[in-house]
């Protein structure tokens, strides 16, 4: 684990290296044990400051930093942009100044237009975390999910998960089965062929029915969110007919229970859309164990990012 | 303005007949006209001499696409500006977009445009009107007042009239007074908020894709409504392999159609966008290899008629934003004869007839201009071009208001020297 280059920002998944990949996997592994413990909490970055910046809603991901840059000892602060007042397009520079001034040394940000984490990666010392950006990107969903199944698989390389859903419009479907891929696991997707794009992947398999995704015999099935307001056009008929389609139900759950299969999906689930009720009491369910370990991964992210705010 | 003679001496001649070149010195009189092309001419006293050895001298380009943004969008160019690139560009003629502000689309506007034009540049500017009022796509446009005041084209300029019906009226309407239909082929319901090809790369950027077929679809559409009309119909932007093999299907039919490719549609695709670099966003985007591959045979070929720049400013700070967000285009005035030259004809690709062919020639007829050769008794439209030298295109060596293209920093081979529109000599 010697000789990594320090790396300011993490933007995305592509650009990572195994050897930080590695890296990052593994330090989250000590994080979480601490949260056996009565104090949760390390000194490691004891007067730093962490910037929360979402300019999209999000409670999970954001609490998940907080709780995560709490742990670390940091000082966190918590800047929600409301969706009336975006501040997008050509105010973004202006903001990036206003956030300099405020020198924090870490900053989370969340932004709907795909590529803003990268703008302001370039314009501050701060370290940026991407905490997802339009349809492009969420590096730290990836690790999570990456750890989440190297836990339940120590044996991960060759496994298979298929990723069910709005490949599309889904930053977590590109960022996870790109590490997926990176870590050697075999990465396929099931959705409607309005919402899995013909020809875009080198990697992903498709397949286009149930009885297919069993036939592949995966080793967990990931269902996405359906993103109810990036619909913006007419891509399925009803959510009655994508959940007859494509959701989780009890039918299929007798098949995941066959193959040993686990369950993930990166929440807010939507019930009675890609999963039921029954199926959210699957007892291999790794829904809670990707939230747990959202909180270790982001500790592993804050502890390996390397400001450059003394250069200010 | 005290006008001189001038002795262009050892100079090699480019011409839109031959890719070889002839060198003979050039004397231009003080009215601005060639007055001897010959060999071993000597200055008579006041005569100012330069010396070509080793440069080219080539016939003024002419860009038929050109946003100068002025009246309205002054703090991007200036007509002022605007012909100060298009002369550094070896560019001696234009065709201004009417999407100013307001958009261009009655005499009167035109007669306003046109009056600044003349107090203001120094090469000739041709103002084009709208197809539709406002540019709204709702209502046809004055076409009556616009022909009166001589518009070489009308275009909804960057926007396709997205209603087939309207279409057809706007070139039913245009045949009677036998006005160019300029489209910006594209199919809004398809392109809605893309901002990048619509593909692998724009699925690895997370950006809302432009389908080719937005603009395939387009073309098909106005070819055939030419068809029907009889119409005369430009295509703005070729852009994919399949939209040129429409205009060839077309052609070969005898339709009365034409079609214009960007330097930036010749030699960049979707890969060289890199980092979300917004100055790499246009509109219809750079598309994939394949279709570069296809735009320059048919550029050589001939079945793309001609070269335009579609010169469109920005500000730095309007491209500074997300690259969802930042505006379409960027200049090309000053990089167009530049980028050609290096990527093509100093690699043997094509040679300086082509290149005259299709960015002086084929332009200028398209508008119904004669086309300008450097020839005893016409006047003086050339520039000197050193094709041993190199231009680095920075800030510095721009004169557009617009620091924006997706060359900034490169190295290109060539250097254009001076410019000359008459008696005017530009450096």
């Amino acid at each position: 684990m010697s000789e990594l280059k320090p790396r300011k920002d993490l933007l995305d998944i592509e650009s990572l290296e195994l050897a930080e990949i590695e890296y990052v996997l593994e330090n989250a592994v000590p994080f979480k044990q601490l949260f056996q413990r009565s104090v949760k909490k390390v000194p490691t970055l004891r007067g730093k400051t962490v910037l929360n910046l979402f300019y999209e809603p999000s409670t999970r991901t954001s609490t998940s930093f907080e709780v995560a840059a709490n742990r670390m000892s940091a000082d966190v602060t918590n800047f929600t942009v409301s969706s009336s007042s975006v501040v997008k397009g050509e105010s973004l520079l202006d903001t990036i100044e206003t956030l300099q001034a405020m020198r924090s040394d870490y900053i989370v940000i969340r932004h709907q237009a795909a590529g803003v984490p990268g703008i302001v990666a370039k314009n501050t010392g701060a370290s940026v975390i991407n905490a997802g950006d339009g349809y492009h990107a969420h590096p730290t969903q990836a690790l999570l999910d990456a750890m989440t199944l190297r836990e339940v698989y120590p044996d991960y390389q060759g496994r298979k998960v298929v990723i069910v859903g709005d490949i599309l419009h889904s930053r977590v479907a590109r960022s996870t089965s790109t590490l997926l891929h990176k870590l050697g696991i075999e990465v396929a997707v099931l959705g409607p062929g309005s919402l899995v794009p013909e020809g875009r992947h080198d990697f992903m398999t498709r397949l286009r029915s149930w009885d297919e995704v069993f036939d592949w015999k995966p080793d967990a099935v990931y269902l996405l969110r359906v993103q109810m307001e990036r619909q913006e056009g007419q891509f399925f008929p009803s959510i009655a007919e994508y959940h007859k389609m494509y959701g989780m139900n009890s039918e299929r759950l007798v098949r995941m229970r066959e193959l040993g299969a686990y369950l993930m999906h990166p929440g807010p689930v939507n019930r009675g859309v890609e999963i039921t009720d029954e199926a959210m009491r699957y007892e291999r369910s790794l829904i809670s164990t990707q939230v747990e370990n959202g909180i270790a991964v982001r500790m592993a992210v804050l502890h390996w990012l390397k400001p450059e705010t003394d250069k200010d | 303005m005290g006008y001189v003679s001038r002795l262009f001496k050892n100079g090699r001649i480019a011409t839109a007949d031959s890719p070889d070149l002839r060198v003979a010195d050039i004397l231009v009189d003080e009215c601005g006209v060639v007055s001897v092309i010959g060999v071993g001419l000597t200055a008579g006293e006041g005569v100012e001499v330069i010396d070509c050895t080793g440069c080219l001298l080539v016939p003024g380009m002419f860009d038929v696409h050109v946003h100068s943004r002025e009246p309205g969008y002054e703090h991007k160019e200036t007509l002022a500006s605007c012909a100060a690139a298009a002369l550094h560009g070896g560019v001696t003629g234009v065709v201004l977009m009417p999407d100013t502000s307001p958009p261009v689309d009655s005499g009167n506007l035109v007669k306003s445009a046109q009056d600044l034009v003349s107090e203001i540049s120094p090469i000739s500017m041709y103002q084009s009107g709208c197809l539709t009022k406002g540019r709204q796509g709702t209502e046809l446009a004055g076409f009556s007042g616009m022909a009166a005041r001589g518009v070489p084209m009308l275009t909804d300029a960057d926007r396709s009239v997205p209603c087939p019906d309207l279409m057809r009226r706007c070139m039913e309407y245009a045949k009677d007074f036998d006005l160019l239909v300029t489209s910006h082929a594209d199919t809004p319901a398809l392109t809605k908020a893309g901002a990048i090809n619509e593909g692998r790369v724009s699925y690895r950027f997370g950006l809302p894709g432009i389908p080719a077929i937005s603009q395939e679809i387009a073309i098909d559409r106005d070819i055939r409504v030419a068809q029907h009309t009889g119409a005369r119909l430009h295509l703005q932007q070729l852009s994919t392999a399949r939209g040129l093999k429409s205009v060839q299907c077309a052609k070969e039919a005898g339709t009365s159609v034409t079609c214009e490719v960007s330097a930036h549609h010749l030699v960049l695709n979707e890969l060289d966008i890199k980092d979300y670099n917004t100055h790499f966003k246009f509109n219809p985007p750079l598309r994939s290899l394949k279709d570069n591959e296809a735009l320059v045979q048919g550029l050589i070929d001939g079945s793309i008629d001609l070269i335009a720049s579609d010169h469109a400013p920005h500000t730095e700070f309007e491209k500074s934003s997300d690259f969802g967000s930042a505006p379409f285009g960027a200049t090309g005035l000053e990089t167009t004869v530049l980028v050609l030259f290096d990527r093509f004809i100093n690699r043997g690709i094509f040679g300086w007839d082509l290149l005259i062919q299709r960015y002086s020639d084929a332009p200028r007829r398209l508008i119904g201009l004669k086309p300008v050769a450097i020839k005893e008794g016409a006047a003086a439209e050339f520039f000197v071009f050193d094709p041993a030298a190199s231009t680095t295109i920075s800030r510095d060596y721009l004169r557009t208001k617009s620091p924006v293209t997706p060359f900034m920093g490169e190295t290109l081979s060539g250097a254009i020297r001076k410019t000359v529109v008459g008696g005017v000599l530009h450096e």
